[in-house]
């Protein structure tokens, strides 16, 4: 039953993570929802496995877990690169200017 | 059961809500996360369903691989699409029409778990009885994934490995226009800036137990969810995480594209090798029982090679295509 009420909860807050995605205004709010979905779906995954009797399923959790962090790492790792190269840019039109 | 059905309604409501937020949105980079999120909710509803195999390859590829290749590739071109069509009636009155038709057609579907459906009474109860006799391994989905449909399955890793000569050759050719910055040198700039010194020191620590992780995935997959495919894009997952952290330029002078190229050829050539050994031996093309002595141990030694060849092309390929898009030039637009 408690677990049951945890996935339950943890489905409300995957729904609130994706209408932030939605609205979100900046890049930065989506990154978040997606980061956030990503620990949510892990604990869903979790929850699930235990509701099931199935602990071997855990392994899936793990996994998700370790793949998210690359993921939001990617994408930061591009909103940082993006700048850099804006700047690159700026100054190779100053300097032809 | 009931919490089942009740998740799994969940899962596909937000499937269709992505899935058009994904079309609405003009900016490529905010659509590449609505993808990561749509691959979870697809690797979750694989898993209510009890699929714990697929799930874990669609996480791992689709929530992990492709968002690090999506960003490369959007490093590569504008952010925001140029091109806006306006929106076209008739198509969409169409789509609506077809999907009532095909809502309309679910009535007439069995009841998800009914026993009596035809899915459950085809080939199924054959492979649930015969594999602890012929196979002797828990996890059936690899059983049949590995060895009854052995066919189908060389059929996928040649798919991959063509996959990966395909965007190579794309990838491959020199464009003309000018160049902004490489990505070599993007990578030492990024490098000479380099402050996060707390990211750097935990996602070092992160990679070895991701390669360890991919170990159990490849080589356990006999008994928990997991096989070649998963095992592949785990290690592919590590190499990207190192070359993020690192410089995509350092990724590839560790794994070198001539020498990515060969052993995804070998991996490919591992598989078809253990099916033409099994006609040397006196078999059919992929029928492990020759193998030993024992025709179970047999089927044991085949399943272990065959997804050793899988998941050596499927890593090589990733982290083939991982390197060219993070180290190709971008341009001025």
């Amino acid at each position: 039953m408690m677990l049951i009420a945890a996935g339950l909860a943890i489905v409300v807050t995957m729904f609130m993570a994706v209408i932030r995605g939605l609205l979100g205004p900046g890049v930065y709010d989506r990154v978040l929802a997606m980061n956030m979905f990503g620990t949510k779906t892990v604990l869903l995954v979790a929850v699930v496995a235990m509701i099931m009797g199935r602990p071997d399923f855990l392994d899936l959790a793990l996994a998700y877990a370790l793949i998210n962090f690359i993921g939001v790492l990617a994408i930061l790792q591009f909103v940082q690169n993006r700048e850099a190269r804006q700047a690159q840019q700026k100054n190779q039109t100053g300097a032809s200017s | 059961m009931m919490l089942e059905t009740i998740l799994g309604l969940f899962t596909l409501t937000m499937v269709a809500i992505v899935a058009i937020a994904t079309i609405m949105s003009s900016n490529l980079f905010v659509a590449s996360m609505w993808f990561g999120i749509f691959s979870l909710l697809m690797a979750s509803n694989f898993f209510i369903l009890d699929a714990a195999d697929v799930a874990l390859t669609e996480a791992a590829v689709g929530a992990g691989v492709s968002t690090v290749l999506f960003m490369g590739a959007l490093a590569l071109t504008a952010e925001k699409e140029t091109i806006r069509m306006r929106t076209n009636w008739l198509p969409v009155a169409a789509l609506v029409a077809l999907s009532l038709v095909l809502f309309v057609a679910t009535f007439e579907q069995p009841v998800l778990g009914d026993i009596n459906a035809p899915v459950h009474q085809h080939v199924a109860p054959w492979y649930i009885e015969k594999t602890p006799e012929y196979i002797n391994i828990p996890n059936i989905v690899t059983a049949i994934l590995a060895s009854f449909r052995g066919y189908d399955t060389l059929g996928e890793v040649l798919v991959i490995f063509t996959a990966g000569i395909g965007v190579l050759s794309v990838l491959s050719f020199k464009p003309k226009s000018k160049q902004s910055l490489s990505g070599e040198q993007l990578g030492q700039k990024v490098r000479g800036v380099q402050h996060h010194v707390i990211l750097r020191v935990v996602g070092k620590l992160i990679i070895p137990i991701l390669l360890l992780f991919g170990l159990l995935v490849q080589f356990h997959g006999k008994y928990s969810p997991g096989g070649g495919f998963s095992a592949g894009a785990l290690f592919a997952a590590a190499v990207m995480l190192y070359g993020i952290l690192e410089g995509a330029d350092r990724s590839e002078a560790a794994m070198p594209q001539r020498i990515m190229l060969r052993l995804a050829a070998l991996g490919a050539t591992l598989y078809t090798g253990v099916g033409i050994a099994c006609m040397l031996l006196g078999g059919h093309f992929l029928d492990y029982n020759v193998l030993w002595s024992n025709p179970v141990t047999g089927q044991y030694v085949g399943i272990l090679l065959v997804e050793f060849g899988v998941g050596l092309t499927v890593t090589t390929v990733l982290v083939m295509i991982f390197n060219a898009i993070a180290n190709r030039p971008t341009y001025q637009a």
